[in-house]
């Protein structure tokens, strides 16, 4: 659905605009993004039924749903890179409980885990409340739960707690864990696009972003990947301050 | 640090009983929304739904609602903004009414925007039903913990929530920070701007919430150090870009700095990134205006009306605008047709002498002066037959005409009462500065300016003097002839109140004297809402009424 104009002065497009290749490409993601929403309704609808759960291609639907909410998601993070780098992006932070927040996320993966035979645990301290913009961190640790579920073995631990006057956010899998370079390049990482290996360098670069948004009192978030940490697989920290 | 495994079990969410509409253009998603209030045991009785705001506003009007959900975009007619704004304007809604907006993506909307038209949530697209029940009960167990306090603000019951505050703050700590944000508006309500300074001075070292940046400007404005406000506003949106408050609050600090041009920079600013508010475009039209930026204000008052044919906040400020940036442009037509929309738009009790002096003027610029003389006539005996009164803001525009095209002589001595009625207002003082300056007549102007401002404050202030000198019936006095020499001027009719609560205080009550107070504090507030001089003097009162 797109959002429709008000008034004739919404609807003019101004000859800047026609020149930008910027808004236009923004103009059409936004466009995709609110297709795949209708999308995404449909395939809702579909698997609430209580049919679904009898047909033969029911996992194949959940799969195609999962996808569906990437490419959502992907969108969504394209959007939102553009906005912040116009500086149009509405940043929102405010305090939440991160128990509440990773419970959310938690439900949102449920289904997929639960296919795939994996166990997600979430150790959070529910008194534990940190500053930060919801919608872009939930994108961020979305980024990384689906990183973390296509290379785990069976288990993915998510962990919040506080240190050193920063919120650390750590998404840990029992996998191989990151490629060596990726581990020693991963400053390099937001502006890596890679192709051949099907990495577009989209996630890191919003999740970095996302990082350097969150500022206080002089100080930024940051990103780290790890091999090993509990699992002995990858592990992604996020440290907000 | 311990950390906590969660569990899956989670509280139920019951909506039985709650009346709850929906509001979406699209049939589809309605249906979805019903569905999932179905599962959460909403009893489809109470369910009603509206496809387009006009729907959602007659609904409103006929149902006191527990729950809407409202969709931001609905196609035709009003937004869903616009709908929560009439809602909340006509109070079609209580306080404990929750109300959720859907929309696609996150909006400016949802960031900033007055805070008395926000909605309890913005709920992002698309709605899974798993989100929805965990928002709604997330949203729900919040909304009860300030609703009370909300309550008793609308009641202007400052004291009572500023302890259901303090209640709260001790034991839910989940919401400390808004909880923390509501008592510092409450003390900014009733001016206690050390206390809020304190506290937001606790807040901010911890860390750096735009939110509490603005409303330390705000203390300073107040406090007539716009130098300082400047800066630390400045500061906000270096930090916080996308923060509109604090764009506005710079608009607004800068007007009163008198730097203009710059203040229409910042406004130009913040209406790119937030085009749908009717009070921004109009204060970006008429600060263009003045700059003499006549395109740009076109477009924003354009924009203004665009905005307010759907919107219970629509001015006629902006149709007077228009018509003015089209006269000066000696586009008499389109001037004319502006004036035409207004008359349209509202009636001509609130309107109609301001409108017709604009019309006037208008015809002067434009060379028909014969017009302008027979209006500027007319205006000059309904001035005097209506026993007009100032501080209406339709002074203005009328001695603008008188000056050129009518009585000079009435046209200052509009102008000199205006000034009375509101001496310390650094806008004011400038844009009846321009008038006289327009009428070539900057040098006297600006004396009679200063006469009469220095006049207003002996005035006012008189009657705290005797006061402090303990002369309380002499104060009384004072302040009464103070009033008939400038009935609207809001600080003479506090101090009013203030002598006569004093003279009360020591002297004891009679009925005559606290109506006296009382008409005069209602007089104040009807002015100048919610000032928190008219807050406290009014707890007093009560206190000495209640002991009575």
């Amino acid at each position: 659905m797109m959002q429709l104009a008000e008034s004739k002065y919404d609807t003019e497009i101004s000859p800047a605009s026609i020149e930008s290749a910027d808004n236009f490409l923004a103009s059409s993601v936004h466009d995709m993004k609110n297709s795949v929403t209708l999308l995404l309704s449909g395939l809702e609808k579909t698997l609430g039924s209580p049919e679904a759960g009898k047909l033969s291609t029911y996992s194949e639907l959940i799969q195609v749903n999962h996808e569906a909410k990437r490419i959502h998601n992907q969108l969504v993070q394209l959007l939102a890179v553009y906005k912040l780098g116009q500086k149009i992006y509405p940043f929102d932070p405010q305090y939440i409980c991160l128990a509440d927040f990773l419970s959310a996320l938690n439900d949102q993966y449920a289904g997929l885990l639960r296919m795939h035979d994996i166990a997600l645990e979430i150790n959070a301290d529910p008194d534990l409340y940190w500053y930060f913009d919801e919608d872009l961190v939930s994108g961020v640790i979305g980024n990384a739960i689906n990183n973390a579920m296509r290379y785990t073995r069976d288990r993915i631990v998510i962990g919040a707690e506080e240190s050193d006057k920063k919120l650390v956010l750590r998404i840990e899998d029992n996998g191989n864990g990151y490629p060596c370079q990726f581990i020693r390049q991963q400053d390099n990482l937001a502006q890596g696009v890679n192709f051949h290996e099907g990495n577009t360098g989209l996630g890191f670069y919003f999740s970095t972003l996302v990082a350097r948004m969150h500022r206080n009192h002089g100080c930024a978030g940051e990103l780290e990947l790890q091999n090993g940490g509990s699992l002995g697989g990858a592990c992604f920290i996020l440290r907000l301050p | 640090m311990i950390a906590h495994t969660l569990t899956v079990s989670k509280p139920e969410l019951d909506l039985s009983g709650k009346r709850i509409l929906i509001v979406d253009d699209y049939n589809e998603m309605r249906t979805v929304l019903r569905g999932i209030l179905y599962n959460c045991n909403a009893d489809p009785k109470k369910i009603e739904m509206a496809d387009n705001g006009n729907q959602a506003i007659a609904l409103l009007k006929e149902v006191k609602f527990d729950i809407v959900l409202c969709d931001f975009i609905l196609k035709s007619g009003k937004n869903g903004q616009q709908v929560l704004e009439q809602a909340k304007h006509q109070s079609l809604i209580d306080s404990s009414c929750l109300w959720i907006m859907i929309s696609a993506e996150k909006t400016m909307e949802a960031v900033s925007g007055a805070a008395e038209y926000k909605p309890d949530a913005f709920i992002l697209k698309p709605i899974t039903e798993g989100n929805l029940r965990s928002r709604l009960l997330k949203i729900l167990a919040k909304k009860e913990v300030f609703t009370e306090i909300y309550a008793a603000m609308k009641q202007q019951d400052y004291s009572r929530a500023m302890r259901l505050c303090d209640k709260r703050l001790a034991s839910h700590k989940a919401y400390m920070i808004d909880l923390l944000r509501i008592k510092c508006d409450l003390l900014l309500s009733t001016g206690e701007y050390e206390a809020a300074q304190k506290l937001l001075g606790r807040i901010l070292a911890e860390r750096n919430i735009p939110w509490a940046k603005v409303a330390l400007a705000k203390i300073l404005l107040k406090k007539s150090d716009p130098d300082a406000a400047k800066d630390l506003l400045k500061e906000t949106i270096e930090a916080f870009p996308t923060y509109i408050e604090a764009q506005d609050m710079l608009a607004q600090t800068l007007q009163t700095l008198g730097d203009l041009e710059e203040a229409a920079a910042v406004l130009e600013r913040a209406v790119k990134l937030s085009p749908n508010s009717v009070t921004r475009q109009k204060m970006l039209g008429d600060t263009a205006m003045k700059i003499g930026k006549l395109t740009d204000a076109e477009l924003a008052f354009r924009k203004c009306i665009s905005l307010g044919e759907n919107s219970i906040l629509k001015t006629a400020d902006a149709y007077l605008g228009l018509a003015k940036v089209c006269g000066t442009n000696k586009n008499l037509l389109e001037a004319m047709k502006a004036l035409d929309q207004l008359g349209k738009n509202f009636s001509p009790d609130e309107v109609g002498l301001k409108t017709l002096a604009v019309k006037g003027a208008i015809y002067h610029q434009n060379g028909d002066t014969e017009k302008a003389r027979k209006i500027a006539d007319e205006i000059g005996q309904a001035v005097d037959a209506e026993d007009f009164r100032s501080g209406s803001g339709d002074a203005l525009e009328i001695a603008r005409l008188l000056m050129v095209a009518g009585d000079k002589d009435k046209a200052i001595q509009l102008l000199q009462s205006e000034i009375k009625c509101n001496p310390e207002s650094a806008v004011l003082l400038r844009d009846v500065a321009e008038i006289f300056d327009q009428a070539g007549m900057g040098e006297q102007g600006n004396q009679l300016i200063e006469t009469s401002r220095q006049e207003a404050m002996l005035l006012m202030n008189r009657g705290v003097l005797l006061i402090s000198k303990g002369q309380y019936e002499e104060a009384v006095d004072a302040m009464r002839e103070a009033n008939a020499a400038m009935p609207t001027n809001t600080r003479v009719l506090l101090n009013l109140a203030y002598a006569i609560i004093t003279y009360i205080q020591k002297n004891g009550p009679s009925p005559e004297l606290i109506e006296e107070a009382r008409s005069s504090l209602a007089a104040a507030n009807q002015l100048a809402p919610g000032e928190p001089r008219f807050i406290r003097l009014m707890a007093s009162l009560n206190e000495l009424t209640s002991a009575a």
